[in-house]
């Protein structure tokens, strides 16, 4: 049976806990993934947490919480992170143009760009009134031991 | 110990070096951000920006830069990008800004470009 790795943690709604998030991602990415990989993993995960801090709960009095669960296993590294502001779907968002992005000056939508295109699958659910879940994932193409 | 620490320095009348340390990340975005927009306001529209010691970028460092070329070049000026790590590369080029942005070896070759 393959080891695994579990994490869970939840952070406040601040970017300041950024850098010790992404401490814990290459800290499980790492069990599975190589360093190249996990550099690109951690801008994925950074991107997407950053994206809730900024914008799930700019409506509300205070910022709730967020729920960030990792896991790694020999073939994947897996996350899910959960926030109860509002509905936010990513797959409303358009690829952007980049050149066109800098001649307008723009900077949105750039962080989901990212996501999709580091992580091989990129998952979104939202339960009304509940939760926005966010659920990515990275396999691992590690070559095979005693290979040519 | 800051996570984003920015000097700036005046390199020639018209250009200014900026050397960059740390994260430069949704946290850290708009204090270079401001940085950028204050040597702006001194007419000054040529900036180099020495990557050299910025350990981590995301899209809102980047688009920092983004958001910043076009007041640059509206400026009649540029932004030249000095010596970046290859994590901070790999992120310009995931978003295709390696064929946007100057990005040159050392600050003397930076300066050669305006």
């Amino acid at each position: 049976m393959a080891e695994s790795v579990h994490k869970e943690l939840v952070a406040p709604s601040d970017t300041r806990h950024l850098v010790r998030i992404r401490e814990i991602v290459r800290d499980v990415a790492s069990h599975c993934l190589e360093t190249s990989c996990v550099n690109r993993v951690i801008l994925a995960v950074d991107e997407a947490v950053a994206n809730v801090m900024e914008h799930a709960y700019e409506e509300e009095p205070e910022p709730g919480d967020i729920r960030i669960a990792l896991m790694a296993d020999d073939n994947r590294f897996e996350i899910v992170i959960t926030d109860t502001g509002r509905e936010f779907n990513p797959q409303t968002i358009e690829v952007p143009d980049m050149a066109e992005h800098v001649k307008q000056g723009r900077r949105n939508g750039l962080g989901l760009f990212l996501m999709r295109q580091i992580m091989d699958e990129v998952s979104y659910t939202f339960v009304q009134g509940l939760r926005n879940e966010l659920r990515m994932v990275k396999y691992a193409r590690k070559p095979i031991e005693g290979g040519q | 110990m800051p996570e984003l620490n920015i000097q700036t320095k005046p390199l020639r009348d018209d250009a200014y070096l900026f050397t960059l340390e740390g994260f430069l990340d949704a946290h850290t975005f708009e204090q270079l951000d401001e940085t950028i927009q204050s040597i702006f306001e001194k007419n000054v529209f040529n900036i180099v920006a020495d990557m050299t010691g910025v350990e981590y970028i995301s899209s809102a460092g980047a688009g920092v830069f983004i958001g910043s070329l076009s007041v640059a070049q509206e400026g009649g000026g540029n932004i030249v990008l000095v010596n970046p790590t290859e994590n901070v590369r790999e992120v310009f080029d995931l978003l295709g800004l390696s064929q946007i942005f100057m990005i040159e070896p050392d600050i003397d070759a930076a300066l050669a470009k305006f």
